[in-house]
């Protein structure tokens, strides 16, 4: 073997001599490739970078991530492949994580308004003045005898940050409030009705045959859509037979446009739907008589919704209904599960339990494919978060501002400034109250109209944990850990940003208040719970010191016994009956409001990345838009970017007209997310909130707000303005003669 | 030679159009990994949003049998691909692992090569990129950032392929297939496992497998897009599954 000189360094330079002399006696291609000082993008080194894992706060969900860290900076967020409730997938928003980290417009310190409320005129302040701030008004307030005198709003928190705010707002005698704008409360209470769970059950979609949904836009936005997107696509091509998806809904979402039948309804007619399908079951059937028995009280009340009665309520044929009944009683493995504007109307209540209940009537609870409940937390005090606040609940703080009650208002992470409808006037009101308090790192609406604002740290560098609001079927709990350094630690000790708990801690502190909590900080706390949980012996994590155990946990990001499993029985309890639905208004179009696949219902709204994901179904980006027929709009005129006013019995929106063939010609769909006061360059004063113009419908059992119970009229202002999307950016793909995509789709898989 | 380092592989992908429910989760991922530029409105309305990886969706039936169809399409990396002969430069080129690559200081945008992609994956720089100061700290340090006036499109996300093979090289190990590091970042992005990354010419890999089952058979569902043009794509769709193909009325 002659050794070229190139050979002979390549052998030189390689360390592991055998493999390297295989190589080198092979062909000599290299020596044909032209060497140019040019960057070929096969030689580009990659530098050193480290994996951490934690969890992701950008929507409720509670992913765990990994997130690779370069230098100290971070770049990029991946799933965690071991975590339970997304097995290394993650939902589009996760990536954002990171823009919301280095966000150009974030809060670097303190702030004390100078101007006017709502003026955006603040200075800096230390972190000493604005604790001592906030600890005396709160120590004043806590020493006279006043009624109602403090109150602090959050997001919904679980883990051990839901057990501090807790003992802090005790401490201290505030009120806790649990901003939700959207909110869960509706199909919270009807799984504690139906199942006897507070937390959401998991569904078991990856193992189901037939999956009925209402309402829930669980492929998109629902509660945790990358784990039913990963149930979804082994639904699909998993190697068993095709599973059928019937989606049930008002307004075709991206859960509609992926199931094999998209069922249009009248809004508010889910329920009445899922009774329907509940008689036919119990009649035709053979369903369980003790089941029956114990869902109807005995009675036959259930046999009044027979199709034929309801059908034309519904706006759909008894022939469907009694078909669906029979597929879904049928299937080895059917799975029913709702929520979405389907929960959003008066009778919001009824109507889930009519659908939740369709899984005892399937038997599948705790059964493969069906609902699979929870068990309780490992951690005594340490919970998933807690629903939030009914609309009705707000309005009553909102009456308790108005008559002067509330002295001080604290928001974290929470902005029903933007949430709320005008109709509650929470802007109007919130002059009453002397001293606002945010303790975001980004301006929000609220936070724009506050006086004090502690910016609290990016979630990425903050401890925490978080137990999954939908479970996983067994015991979970995900660790929060800071992947990197504060991005303000530079700015030192008395400005930047600070975790919001240890903020809370340090204001108990301050005020002299005992808390009962097991650490002086939150990281204490946190391992604390730690732990408890090595103490168990058990789970996902076990080692012979607790600190190989704390390592274990935060290396896999959180800490799970796939052997503490939830009941698989429930005692069933009584239907209600499902009452006619309040419409608030006389317009022509039903009004459906949805959440942005991308900016959900406006917190992600700050995000350029978020803003420039095109919606799945317009594929709009940047704006607000009207989702309208296709054939209503040419009837009217109205072509896309027409901008169209849209007002309800509350109020007037403008947004950019959207013609589909999907829209329900008497409905008209807008996402939530835009119309933002204050959030940033990338979105303040952009498109329109939805929120505003919404009526104080209310779901009649639970107080939550119904926020799909509205009728509009649309009028085209004239006006256009061109639509950010990216559909015809590129030249479609040919079609054939039935209109269809060539070679897109075929009728002859495994069905 | 495939288990023998660089030489020897075809990268490829499987693209399960039955799974993708047209999320978008690959189009951010793919924006986080590849320093891609924020696609701010404006962008939008000149046409000139730069996304490597996109979901096309097409309308079929009429309301209320209206079906919206999702089809993920990215560089489809052609064997035999139309955009490499027409670079006056050599800028964008076959490798030797069946990638098509794109040398960004090679190339002096005439985009020739866009005009001739029947796919619509090439994507010209109008302007310099911008990101704000605080931004740029998410840049990936392991990708170029394009500056004006020249072309860009989907890589594989060959950083990440280049420094799996480099350190399975490197320890003497056999490259895994579906290995994290390896894949693109839109298929560890993908909820419902539409996507798959591996080597063509390795049989016992994971998309091997799948194309020869989609290939073969009597209830095959692969394609490849525009096979008609003779372009050899390195991406293989499975069709989507609807029984309701060609009856007039769907349900």
């Amino acid at each position: 073997m002659a050794l070229t000189r190139r050979q002979f360094l390549t052998l030189m330079g390689g360390s592991a001599g055998a493999a390297v002399l295989f190589q080198a006696c092979g062909v000599p291609e290299r020596e044909l490739l032209i060497d140019s000082p040019i960057e070929m993008p096969e030689d580009l080194v990659s530098g050193i970078d480290n994996w951490y894992a934690t969890v992701c706060h950008q929507c409720d969900t509670g992913e765990g991530i990994v997130v690779r860290v370069i230098e100290g900076r971070a770049k990029k967020i991946e799933g965690n492949t071991d975590y339970p409730v997304n097995l290394g997938k993650h939902s589009p928003r996760c990536e954002a994580a990171v823009q919301g980290l280095y966000h150009p417009d974030r809060i670097s310190a303190p702030l004390l308004r100078t101007g006017p409320r709502g003026s955006g005129e603040y200075r800096e302040i230390s972190w000493n003045d604005a604790i001592n701030r906030l600890a005396n008004t709160l120590t004043e307030l806590d020493n006279d005898l006043e009624p109602e005198k403090a109150v602090l709003i959050t997001n919904p928190v679980g883990g051990h940050l839901g057990l501090v705010v807790k003992e802090f707002t005790e401490a201290v005698s505030a009120n806790r409030f649990v901003y939700e704008p959207v909110e869960s409360g509706v199909v919270r209470t009807a799984v504690q009705q139906v199942y006897g769970q507070d937390s959401i059950p998991d569904f078991d979609i990856d193992n189901s045959d037939f999956v009925l949904s209402f309402g829930a836009d669980f492929l998109g936005t629902w509660v945790s859509p990358t784990r039913y997107s990963r149930g979804y696509g082994e639904f699909r091509q998993g190697g068993r037979s095709r599973g059928k998806l019937v989606h049930v809904d008002s307004r075709f979402s991206t859960t509609a446009a992926n199931a094999d039948q998209w069922v249009r309804v009248i809004p508010g007619t889910e329920g009445l739907l899922a009774l329907a399908l509940l008689s036919v079951m119990v009649s035709q059937h053979n369903a369980d008589p003790s089941t029956v028995e114990a869902l109807t009280g005995g009675d036959s009340w259930l046999e009044s919704y027979n199709p034929e009665n309801v059908a034309s309520q519904i706006g759909i044929d008894s022939e469907v209904i009694r078909h669906i009944a029979a597929e879904f009683a049928d299937s080895e493995h059917a799975l029913a599960l709702g929520g979405g504007s389907a929960a959003a109307h008066s009778n919001g209540l009824a109507a889930m339990k009519a659908v939740y209940s369709l899984n005892l009537v399937a038997g599948n609870i705790g059964q493969k494919g069906g609902v699979i409940l929870n068990p309780e937390s490992p951690l005594e005090g340490v919970s998933a978060a807690e629903p939030g606040n009914s609309f009705s609940e707000f309005q009553r703080l909102i009456q308790d501002i108005d008559v002067g009650n509330v002295k001080v208002l604290m928001v974290r992470d929470a902005d029903p400034y933007y949430g709320l409808p005008d109709i509650a006037d929470f802007k109007g009101k919130l002059a009453k109250v002397p001293l606002v308090v945010s303790f975001s790192n980004m301006m929000d609406d609220t936070t724009s109209v506050a006086d004090l604002i502690l910016p609290e740290h990016h979630y990425l560098e903050d401890w925490g944990t978080d137990i999954p609001l939908a479970g996983v079927g067994h015991q979970t709990i995900g660790f929060q850990q800071p992947v990197v350094r504060p991005f303000f630690e530079a700015r030192g000790d008395n400005l930047g940003t600070k975790g919001f708990a240890d903020v809370l801690l340090t204001v108990a502190q301050v005020m002299g208040k005992e808390l009962d909590l097991p650490g002086e900080t939150f990281k204490d706390i946190i391992r604390d719970g730690a732990r408890k949980l090595y103490e168990l012996g058990r789970g996902s994590v076990t080692a012979s010191s607790f600190e190989a155990f704390w390592n274990g946990i935060l290396q896999r990001g959180g800490w799970w016994d796939v052997n503490e499993r939830g009941p698989s029985s429930v005692d069933p309890t009584r239907l209600d009956s499902i009452s006619d639905i309040n419409i608030s208004g006389n317009g022509e179009f039903y009004l459906q409001p949805f959440l942005s696949a991308s900016l959900l219902d406006g917190r992600n709204a700050y995000l350029p990345w978020m803003q420039a994901m095109p919606d799945p179904v317009s594929t709009a980006t940047w704006q607000t838009w009207v989702e309208i027929n296709h054939k209503v709009a040419e009837e009217r005129g109205i072509k896309e970017g027409d901008v169209i006013e849209i007002s309800s019995s509350r109020g007037t929106i403008k947004a950019l007209a959207m013609p589909n063939p999907a829209t329900d010609p008497g409905a008209v769909s807008i996402p939530f997310g835009q119309g933002h006061r204050d959030g940033g360059r990338y979105s303040s004063g952009r498109g329109a909130s939805v929120f505003s113009i919404l009526d104080a419908i209310h779901d009649k059992d639970t107080g939550s707000l119904a926020w799909a119970a509205n009728k509009v009229i649309i009028r085209a202002t004239g006006d256009w303005v061109r639509v950010p999307k990216f559909e015809n950016t590129v030249a479609e793909f040919p079609r054939d003669e039935h209109n269809h995509i060539i070679e897109l789709t075929t009728d002859t898989g495994n069905h | 030679m495939a288990e023998n380092g660089q030489n020897g592989r075809k990268w490829g992908m499987v693209v399960d159009v039955d799974r993708c429910t047209g999320c978008n989760g690959c189009v951010v991922a793919c924006q986080a990994e590849n320093n891609i530029p924020i696609n701010l409105e404006e962008h939008f309305n000149q046409r000139r949003a730069i996304q490597w990886i996109r979901i096309e969706r097409y309308w079929e039936g009429e309301y209320p049998n209206v079906k919206a169809r999702f089809i993920p399409v990215m560089c489809q990396h052609c064997g035999n691909a139309p955009c490499e002969p027409v670079c006056p430069v050599y800028a964008t080129y076959h490798n030797n692992e069946g990638m098509n690559v794109q040398v960004y200081n090679r190339c002096i945008g005439t985009r020739f090569c866009a005009n001739g992609c029947p796919y619509h994956v090439r994507f010209f720089n109008f302007w310099e990129p911008e990101w704000p100061e605080s931004l740029k700290n998410q840049l990936n340090p392991d990708v170029t950032v394009r500056s004006r006036g020249i072309m860009e499109k989907c890589s594989f996300c060959i950083q990440r392929v280049r420094r799996s093979t480099r350190e399975a090289d490197r320890d003497g190990e056999e490259l895994k297939d579906g290995d994290r590091g390896l894949n693109p970042a839109c298929v560890n992005a993908c909820s419902t496992s539409a996507l798959t990354f591996g080597d063509f010419n390795e049989e016992n890999s994971k998309v091997s497998k799948m194309r020869e089952d989609a290939m073969s058979g009597e209830h095959s569902r692969g394609y490849r897009l525009m096979d008609n043009l003779g372009t050899e794509t390195n991406v293989v769709y499975l069709k989507k599954v609807d029984e309701s193909v060609g009856a007039p009325h769907g349900h």
